[in-house]
Order: structure tokens, then C-alpha cells, then sequence
């Protein structure tokens, strides 16, 4: 059975124009999607039962058992993390809050180690932006700035930029000149018609160059900017201030490197700088499928994207300080509950070491690096296969991940159901 | 069965005539009923003012734009926390509240029903959600059709049908309530970064003017028998002389509709200015009124402008460019492919600022210099005037000239040159308030008779007592008196239920979200139209399929089904 | 000698999010992508064992030639081998310097961990999914 217009659940592109072949409750075919979709479909790797660590092993254990040891272990730490969350769908988002809120911890999303400084900027400078129509429909010059989407959002290009059709260009192939900013030449930029190669750590004085030109001081910039020529950055200038609506992607080139959200912030005023001559917009290329989700929750149930910490009662919020890196490598924490992400494999190894000396409970359809640091881990059914749920695309529009097979084990609003009414139950509500 | 009964009340009802009777109140499984049993819970209202439950026919509290003035501003989270406590869950917000906090200050406030003043259709589903958790009232949803291509194609082909039948595909579609344009055309214009300059400007491209997509869409609006009328936000906001603007629309507004208006023109107070530049900006109140009180097709709120800091939100992405290059503040801006657009700025309303003074006297005039209350409801656009939960310092400029004068003493001295507002003595009455808050929003919004804004037989039990006796209190002597009573109930009933009691939330909440539903012929809907899903398909970035809002994110829902005339 | 060291996705690291204890996550994560001047200057053939150290930790991982980079700088793919050596520290902003950080490249014969090593050698304990 063919099933159309599928939700792929993987990056922040959220393509919905999938294919899945569905036989038997499997699924034995995926068309139209990327590499990164396939694995996600076709993957085969699930747990079929709870685990849970043994002296020299693994034993498996009920979602009973799975359940209380959870709440047993939020209940009884002074400050717990609740940490993930972009790898599964808003409505269980929605239910962390309310169990975080309950025993005054802490939760924090992929945001922070993603987009977070972007987050910072945008809360400084604001966010000029748009959905991903907008660019698909009418831009002529797209900017990669730091980003890569060859590799980690394989599709963004031919569904929103460079190879998708626009209503308003006959051509769109031809008429949309690609301005790829990078430390490296990669798959992406080989394909730009323009490539502009800057030195580690040089994108913020790049960015004040360009801001300086467009303002028509470009005499006060030097031959030469961390590596990109002036005349190369003039050049670029012009393509922008006579482009008839500029797009500006960019991702963590940007966000991870010296100066963190200040480029975050530069960037943006920079196409605060160009709206002033033509119309340009800015988006960040959000990684997870649904790491947008989990800053729009948190955001309408706290007042805040991520980070935030309930211990004081009230939502405070304070990144650098109550964001997961931090609360970890200071070794504040003294439980985790992790979902739908897995720091065992992208946190850096100081906070990796405190997860295994503290109770940590996963909650992932596969084992993970994170499930080597765990106490428990309870496998769910994977949002956009065998659970739905709403997620949020890099460009803030809300699109439902559907069922393609029918579940076997619960999906994680269930689970997180349930330990939230069991702590209430402990705590007397 | 739960029955209630509310003893000594000093009831005004608009909508039923009643004004300041003292009565009893049934209540039964949620309705208001003739009587109910001894078994009954008693409240006792010891003689003290009860209305209907407060209808906010305008605010912006639930969707994307909202939630970027959310993240965006920590400060203004930061501004107004509370921490969890009983059924209350922790809120953060200002101007710009987490949901939970809209709701419970909405609830102290005595309010149960509002209207979401503007929702993309292609974002609905985060309206849907917001909604969700905004569990004490009941909610409905602005539908944003200012910018929509399929709807200025067929507009630009003079097919009015075509344009009716796209508005209610899409209204099922996403769940809305009403039609809403903010400055129309304007916003498609502004995907190039341009704006319309006139109601007569021809949209780029899509050669449509501002005035054709109105008076298409208020002939569309009657087509497909919507219970609101066209709900508008005129083009030119915040500009000197835009009252020409205004009036030219008001021109347009046929009296097509016995029941209720043809035109809801929202916050008319930024629509309201003289003058050609911010040197010479002045009041056109008495014009804008005039044209009003001659039109009984049109009905306007407020937009009252109140001193200090809030955030302004809007879908008219030119409007809020051009206020961020006045303001040097933080922007943002987000248009939404095909459909329209929206920017946000945090903005500081001042005393000491002369533009900002007149603003905020315009406000006043127009309730002032409106005749008839059923035409002008009160609002501030929450948050883009004032947050909402300053409505009670505006009823008491409206009811007390003495306080009015007291404040117009606290504004910029050369105020009084470029307003009328010092000549005018009118002082609002309690029944004027229940009319502007309960009575008109109720019939403007055409939910009467789902039982909404009365406390007639067979209405909903959305009752809102006040801590204050009319006979007692003199409204234009005791300012003080009216702003205490006004920001918090005694007792807040929805459904038959305490929700509020001196603004401790009692409740979780489960609210009712209303929709429309146009039932269209097969020969015009768009479900069986070739064309629109090809051009859906191929130029939104979405897939038609996946573009509905299904039946998930409305849970109780009380669905409108209309007849389509096309 | 002293390289800049960025991490980041690539399509064979991301295809492996849901396999991570596969042979090829293993490949992916631990390689080194050093430009081929570099790799002479090294006295390393494309394939062999480095070890890179930073402030924080090392790490042995496998040279991979790569004309993309320019000469002084290296790219892992993120996950447990990047991490070992990043740093903990954020600056006060929540994210650490995953991207330009320095470090030390030396040629080394040691073999690489593998990632399931990794993780037991920091106090975990691996699962085989049978």
C-alpha cells in the first residue's frame, strides 16, 4: 500500500511529499525522500522492551517498572534535567513542561547546542524572516552562510532554493544566483555560483566589511578581511543591493564558532541593513525536525525558547547558566531524563562523563550512545512512523507527522502521561 | 447535573434590556435557566454589578506572531512572573503573556470568550495549539486573507464566486471564524519590501486594488452567510492624514446585512491622524465619528493607546518596518508565503512624546464621539495599544470626565492643540461598558444566539460578578473605585463553573474553540477544483493534503455550518 | 604541529543517527579530514592513525586526504570522538566551542577506540542489540 504526502521526521526541511510503502504494518519502500530519510524509515534497529542496566549487563524490564524507576528518580533529586526533546512531537513536549514544572527542574532542548546563540541574537536584534515559500517563490540571490545543506538538509536546495520552481521566476535554475559563505569548500559550495572562502573565526569582521559597504563606508574596510578580498565582498554588495528579494540561510558555522551569537547578531543586522534597499529575509537552518517545536512550547507555556529552569517556581531562564553544557559540566545535576536526542554522542566529554555517574533515563525507539550512560532506557513508537504529533519546520510552520504503520509499544506522550499523573499521584494532586 | 444559583445580583444585560436589576440567576449544566432546585450551590452577589462574561472581539494572544513576541523578549517575560500555585500553573509576560498567563488575567479581569485577531491559515494549527492552553475562554480565530493570491486572481477575473468559494474551502480548511484583511494588498506588496499607498494603489503584479479585495470580500463575506462581518484593519496604519484613508474605506461599506454590520473596522484610533507629517499629526476623531454615526454598516473598537511599555504585533509587515526604523528597536518580521505577513517590535508609549499623546486621546474621542456604544467597542488591540489588562483604567477615563482631565494634565502640554478631547464631557454609564464589552462585541461577532453576550434563557453561564454596587459608586467621582472593580472579579463563572475567584484560578479549564464551516457546492468547492491544487501544490511549500487542520487540535469545538449563496 | 579543528554533519554521519553502534558510524565519526599538504608534513599516508590532542583530552583517529580544508585546519564529523576532546566550556552562552578550536596533530600507531570503548572508558557500559 502506497501512502502519499508522508512527513519525513528527520531535519529541519520537513519534507512532506514522501512516499512510504506499507506491507504487512512494514515498511519496505520510501520514495521522493533523501538519504537521511531512508535511514529513518527503513531502519530496522528498534528495542522491543525496556531496559535496564545490570551490574555486567542489560535485563529487560516492563514500561511498569520502566515508568516508576522515572519517576522515582525526578521525585528524588534535587536538580533534575530534562534534556532532548526535538527528536520527538510537540504534544509530548507540551507534557515535559508540565512534569519539569512539577518537580522544579530544569529543560532544556537541542537548541543549545544548535541554535541556541541564534536564539540570543534574535532576543537581541530581532528576526527577519519568512516561510520558506516566500524564498521558493520569489528570491533571486540566496546566501549559505555556514552552512552546508548538501549534507545535513540534502533536499532544502531542490524543494526551497537553488532547483525549486518560483511562481515568480520563469527560470528559476538560472535566474537565482547562490552565494555560499564557508571555512571549507564544500559540497554545497561547489555548487554556488559564488564561493567565498573566509578564515576560522572570520565571519563577524566579514559581516561588519559587508554592513560597512552597504552603507556606503566601504573606504573604511581594508583590502582584505580574514581572507576574503574587498573587492570580492563589494561585488557581493552590489549582487545583494540589486537582488529583488535576497534569502540568507545559515547554520552553525555561525552559531559554534568564536563569537557564537554575536555573528548570529551581525548577520541578522546586516539583512536589517539590505531591508532598507531591497526586501532580504534570514532563517536559520534548524537541524532537528522538530527543534523549532520545542522553543514554540516551551516558549507559550514558560515565556522562554529552552533552558529554563523551574527550581525558584517561577520560569527563569538565563543560557550559559540553565542551559544543559553548562548545568552538566558544572556537575549540578544530580538525575537526567533524556528524550528524543542523544548527547552521549554530541556532548562534549566532560558533561558525558557526569551523565554516567548520575540516574539517567532515555527514552529512544534505538539504542544510542547516550543508552551506554543510562540506567533505563524505554523505547517508544518513532514520531512520523508509528506516532503523530505536530513539529514545527525550520521557518516556524506547523505541519503534522502522521502514522504510516500502526504501533506496538507506546508513543512518547503516553509514556510521559503516565509519569506525570504518577507524580502527582506521589505528590498528593 | 450541577446547578447554581446566584442570589442578589445587580444585573445589566444589554442584549435583554436589563439594566441594573436586582435578580437571581439560574444555572444549570452551563446554561442559564428559569430555576433551579433547593439543592442548588448559592452564591451570594450582595447586591454587586454582574455581567455577561467579557468578549474581547480583538486581541492578539495565540499564534506564531504572538510567540515571536514571546522569545524574542525576554525582558518583557521577565516583567510579569508568577509562580505555580493550586490549578495555576508558573507565567512569564508583560505585554506579551504565556498562554496560561493570557488566560488567567483575562479570567481576574472577568472575561470569557475572544477573538484571536489575526491567524494565518497556514500556521492555524499553532493558533489551534495555543489555543488549547488557553483554557479558560472560549476562542475563535481571525482568518488573514489580506494577501492571498488564488483570492486576488479571482478577484482581478471579477469572479466573486470563485473568491467566496477559496475563503470557504479555506475557513473549513484551518477552523476560522471570520474573514480578516490587514492592510490589503499591502502585505503581498511587502513580499517585494513595498507597501500600498491608497486604497486605490494597484498590488504588484496581482494588479488588484485595496478597495476591489475589500468590497470582494464583503459581498463574499454575505455569499457565504458568515456569522461576522469582514473584520478589517484599514490600509495606511500609523500614518499622518491617514484619515482620508479611513473614510474612503468607510465609503466602500454597502449595508448589506439586517442582522449586523457589513464592516468591523478594528483599532480606528491608528487610523485616525490629520496632518501631513509627525509635525503637524493631529485628531480627525470628529470626522471618523461623523462617518460612523451616519453608517450603521460599520462598527469599530477602539485601539486605545495606553502609556508605557508593550509590544506591538501586527500582520502588516510594511507598517512595523517602518516603525522599527523610527524606534531603532529590536524587529522582526515573518510573511507567510501566498497569504500575508507580520512584524513585531517591542515599542515605549510616553507621556512626553507628543505623537504618543494624541494617539492616546484619539482613543477616548472616538468612544466619546461615537453615539451609539453598539458601535464602538472597547479594545487596545492587545498588546499593540496597551495590554489588555488595562482596560479597566480605560473604562474609567470613559466614565469619569474629572479623572480624564486628571491625566490629560499628565500628557504633552501641546496636546490640547491638536485633539478634541478636552471639549468633550460625555461620561460613559455602566450599561454604556456592558454594551462595549459584552452586548456589542456579542452581536458584532454574530454569536448571540450560540448563547454568548446575555444572560437570557438558554445562554451560556458566563457570568462575571465585580466587587462594586452602581447604586453605591459614582463612576465619574470615584476613578479609583471602577479601576479596582473592573481588574478583579469576585467570582468568574464559564459554564456554570467558578473558574475565578479573586484571581485565583480554580479550575484547569477546558475551553470551546468556534469555527465556521460554509457548506459550498460541489461545482465551486475547491476539493474537486483541478487548478487550485495544482497551483497549491505546486507553489506553496506545504502539500494541500497536509495543509488542513485536522480534528485533533480542536477537541470540544462548537462548529458553525453556514449555506454558501454562490 | 598546530591545527584549527571545526566538527560538523555530513550526510554518512547522519545516516547512522539511528545506527550508531554500526561499522560505518564507527568509520565516519573517528576520521580525520586533513588537506594532503598537510598529511606529507605529518609523514602520513592517507588511511593511518593520528592522534589530536587539544586542551581538553585526545583522541586517536584515522587521515582521511581532503582537498575541501585548507592547509591547517581539520574536520571531524561531530559526535563521541569530536566530543572527547571539546571542551566543556561555553562562555557563557550554552554552546561550546564545537567549531575553531587548536589542537595538536601528531602521527601515532595506537589504534582508535571504538565508540562503544569510548563511552565504557568515561563509565558507561555498551548494549548489544542482539
Amino acid at each position: 500500500m502506497k501512502i502519499n504526502d508522508v512527513v519525513c521526521p528527520f531535519c529541519g526541511c520537513l519534507c512532506d511529499d514522501l512516499e512510504v510503502t506499507v506491507e504487512d504494518n512494514r515498511i519496505v519502500a520510501v520514495d521522493n525522500g533523501c538519504t537521511l530519510a531512508n535511514a529513518k524509515f527503513m531502519s530496522k534497529e528498534r528495542l522491543a522492551s525496556p531496559i535496564r542496566r545490570t551490574g555486567d549487563g542489560w535485563e529487560n524490564i516492563s514500561y511498569e517498572e520502566a515508568i516508576q524507576y522515572t519517576v522515582d528518580m525526578l521525585l528524588d533529586a534535587d536538580r533534575p534535567l530534562l534534556y532532548g526533546w526535538s527528536g520527538t512531537h510537540g504534544e509530548a513536549q507540551c507534557i515535559g513542561v508540565h512534569v519539569c514544572e512539577l518537580v522544579g527542574g530544569i529543560i532544556d532542548s537541542t537548541t543549545s547546542v544548535c541554535h541556541g546563540p541564534s536564539i540570543l541574537a534574535i532576543q537581541e536584534v530581532g528576526h527577519p524572516g519568512c516561510t520558506l515559500g516566500q524564498v521558493k517563490n520569489r528570491a533571486d540571490v540566496v546566501i549559505y552562510w555556514g552552512c552546508n545543506p548538501l549534507e545535513a538538509h540534502p533536499r532544502h536546495m531542490s524543494r526551497y532554493t537553488t532547483y525549486a520552481d518560483g511562481y515568480f521566476l520563469d527560470n528559476a535554475f538560472r535566474e537565482r544566483k547562490v552565494i555560499v559563505v564557508d571555512v571549507r569548500e564544500t559540497e554545497t559550495a561547489r555548487v554556488a555560483d559564488e564561493f567565498i572562502r573566509i578564515k576560522a573565526g572570520g565571519d563577524y569582521a566579514v559581516l561588519s566589511a559587508l554592513r560597512a559597504i552597504v552603507r556606503g563606508k566601504g573606504d573604511v574596510v581594508p583590502g582584505s578581511v580574514a581572507g576574503v578580498s574587498r573587492s570580492q565582498l563589494e561585488r557581493i554588495v552590489t549582487l545583494c543591493k540589486d537582488a529583488k528579494f535576497g534569502a540568507v540561510f545559515f547554520g552553525l558555522g555561525l552559531t559554534m564558532t568564536r563569537g557564537k551569537y554575536k555573528n548570529v547578531r551581525n548577520a541578522i543586522e546586516l539583512v536589517d541593513e539590505l531591508s532598507r534597499h531591497t526586501k532580504f529575509t534570514i532563517t536559520p537552518m534548524r537541524g532537528h525536525w522538530n527543534v523549532y517545536g520545542s522553543n514554540e512550547v516551551f516558549t507559550w507555556m514558560t515565556g522562554y525558547p529552552y533552558a529554563i529552569d523551574f527550581c525558584r517556581g517561577i520560569a527563569f531562564y538565563n543560557p550559559g547558566e540553565t542551559s544543559a553544557i553548562d548545568l552538566l559540566a558544572r556537575k549540578e545535576c544530580d538525575a537526567c531524563l533524556i528524550i528524543g536526542s542523544d548527547p552521549g554522542a554530541h556532548f562534549p566529554r566532560a558533561c558525558v562523563e557526569h551523565l554516567a555517574e548520575i540516574p539517567t533515563v532515555v527514552i529512544d525507539p534505538v539504542p544510542s550512545m547516550t543508552t551506554a550512560l543510562a540506567d533505563v532506557q524505554i523505547p517508544v513508537a518513532v514520531s512520523g512512523i508509528d506516532a503523530d504529533g505536530t513539529a514545527y519546520r525550520m521557518d516556524g510552520v506547523p505541519i503534522r507527522v502522521r502514522k504510516v504503520i500502526e504501533p506496538t509499544l507506546p508513543n512518547d506522550r503516553e509514556v510521559l502521561k503516565s509519569i506525570h499523573a504518577k507524580m502527582k499521584e506521589a505528590r498528593g494532586q | 447535573m450541577t446547578e447554581l444559583l446566584i442570589r442578589n445580583a445587580c444585573v445589566i444585560d444589554p442584549l435583554n434590556d436589563i439594566c441594573g436589576e436586582v435578580m437571581d440567576i439560574a444555572v444549570r449544566d452551563g446554561k442559564i435557566v428559569e430555576s433551579v432546585g433547593s439543592g442548588a450551590e448559592v452564591i451570594d452577589a450582595g447586591g454587586n454589578l454582574t455581567m455577561p462574561g467579557g468578549i474581547d472581539s480583538h486581541t492578539h494572544i495565540c499564534g506564531t506572531k504572538v510567540n515571536f513576541g514571546r522569545y524574542m523578549s525576554p525582558e518583557d517575560m521577565r516583567a510579569g512572573r508568577t509562580a505555580r500555585q493550586g490549578h495555576m500553573h508558573s507565567t512569564s509576560g508583560y505585554s506579551v503573556p504565556t498562554t496560561y498567563g493570557t488566560s488567567y488575567r483575562y479570567s481576574a479581569m472577568g472575561y470569557t470568550t475572544a477573538l484571536e485577531g489575526a491567524m494565518a491559515p497556514l500556521e492555524a494549527r499553532h493558533t489551534h495549539e495555543e489555543f488549547t492552553h488557553t483554557p479558560l475562554q472560549d476562542m475563535m480565530a481571525n482568518t488573514l486573507f489580506d494577501g492571498n493570491w488564488p483570492i486576488m486572481q479571482a478577484i482581478h477575473d471579477g469572479d466573486i464566486r470563485r473568491a467566496a468559494a477559496i475563503v470557504g474551502w479555506t475557513l473549513s480548511a484551518v477552523k476560522g471564524f471570520a474573514i480578516k484583511l490587514t492592510n490589503p494588498g499591502g502585505t503581498e506588496a511587502w513580499g517585494w519590501g513595498k507597501d500600498v499607498a491608497s486604497i486605490r494603489d494597484p498590488v504588484p503584479h496581482f494588479e488588484v486594488t485595496p478597495a476591489e479585495i475589500i468590497r470582494a470580500m464583503i459581498e463574499a463575506n454575505e455569499m457565504l452567510n458568515l456569522p461576522h462581518s469582514v473584520h478589517l484593519h484599514c490600509n495606511c496604519l500609523g500614518k499622518p492624514g491617514n484619515h482620508q484613508c479611513t473614510l474612503e474605506t468607510f465609503d466602500l461599506v454597502p449595508n448589506a446585512n439586517n442582522k449586523r454590520q457589513s464592516l468591523y473596522a478594528t483599532h480606528v484610533q491608528f487610523h485616525s491622524y490629520g496632518g501631513s507629517s509627525w509635525r503637524d499629526i493631529c485628531s480627525r476623531s470628529e470626522e471618523i465619528c461623523r462617518a460612523i454615526n451616519s453608517k450603521p454598516q460599520i462598527v469599530i473598537d477602539m485601539g486605545q493607546v495606553m502609556f508605557g511599555k508593550t509590544t506591538t504585533m501586527t500582520a502588516d509587515g510594511p507598517m512595523e518596518f517602518n516603525l522599527y526604523r523610527l524606534y531603532h528597536n529590536k524587529w522582526s518580521n515573518h510573511d507567510v508565503e501566498l497569504e500575508t505577513g507580520s512584524g513585531i517590535i517591542p515599542v515605549y508609549y510616553s507621556r512626553k512624546n507628543l505623537v504618543n499623546s494624541i494617539m492616546w486621546s484619539i482613543g477616548l474621542e472616538l468612544a466619546l464621539l461615537t453615539d451609539n456604544p453598539w458601535q464602538c467597542i472597547l479594545s487596545t488591540d492587545n498588546p499593540n495599544g496597551a495590554p489588555f489588562v488595562k482596560y479597566p483604567e480605560i473604562i474609567a477615563l470613559l466614565m469619569s470626565k474629572r479623572y480624564r482631565n486628571e491625566v490629560f494634565e499628565t500628557v504633552h502640554p501641546n496636546t490640547e492643540h491638536n485633539v478634541p478631547l478636552a471639549a468633550l464631557d460625555r461620561e460613559l454609564t455602566w450599561k454604556d461598558i456592558a454594551i462595549m464589552t459584552r452586548g456589542a462585541p456579542a452581536k458584532a461577532l454574530g454569536i448571540v444566539d450560540l448563547g454568548k453576550g446575555h444572560l437570557g434563557e438558554g445562554a451560556d453561564a458566563d457570568i462575571a460578578i465585580y466587587p462594586i454596587n452602581i447604586n453605591e459608586t459614582d463612576p465619574a467621582t470615584s476613578a479609583e473605585e471602577v479601576i479596582r472593580a473592573f481588574s478583579q472579579t469576585d467570582y468568574t463563572i464559564k459554564r456554570g463553573r467558578v473558574v475565578c475567584r479573586q484571581g485565583t484560578c480554580m479550575v484547569d479549564g477546558k475551553n470551546t474553540t468556534i469555527w465556521v464551516d460554509p457548506h459550498i457546492s460541489e461545482n465551486y468547492s475547491m476539493d474537486h477544483d483541478p487548478e487550485f491544487a495544482k497551483n497549491f501544490d505546486r507553489y506553496y511549500t506545504v502539500r494541500m493534503s497536509n495543509y488542513p487542520v485536522q480534528e485533533e487540535y480542536i477537541r470540544r469545538n462548537l462548529c458553525i455550518e453556514t449555506e454558501a449563496q454562490l | 604541529m598546530k591545527f584549527i579543528l571545526n566538527t560538523g554533519r555530513t550526510v554518512t554521519q547522519g545516516w547512522h543517527v539511528e545506527h550508531k553502534y554500526h561499522q560505518g558510524y564507527f568509520e565516519e565519526t573517528s576520521s580525520c579530514f586533513i588537506h594532503p599538504l598537510d598529511l606529507m608534513d605529518l609523514d602520513l599516508e592517507d588511511g593511518e592513525h593520528v592522534e589530536v590532542v587539544s586542551e581538553w583530552g585526545s583522541v586517536v583517529l584515522r587521515a582521511v586526504s581532503c582537498e575541501d580544508l585548507r592547509k591547517g585546519m581539520i574536520f571531524v564529523p561531530l559526535g563521541p570522538f569530536a566530543n572527547h576532546i571539546i571542551p566543556p566550556r561555553t562562555h557563557s552562552t550554552g554552546m561550546p566551542d564545537f567549531k575553531n578550536i587548536t589542537v595538536e596533530l601528531a602521527r601515532t600507531e595506537r589504534e582508535r577506540l571504538t565508540q562503544w570503548e569510548l563511552m565504557e572508558k568515561i563509565g558507561g557500559k555498551r548494549y548489544e542489540n542482539q
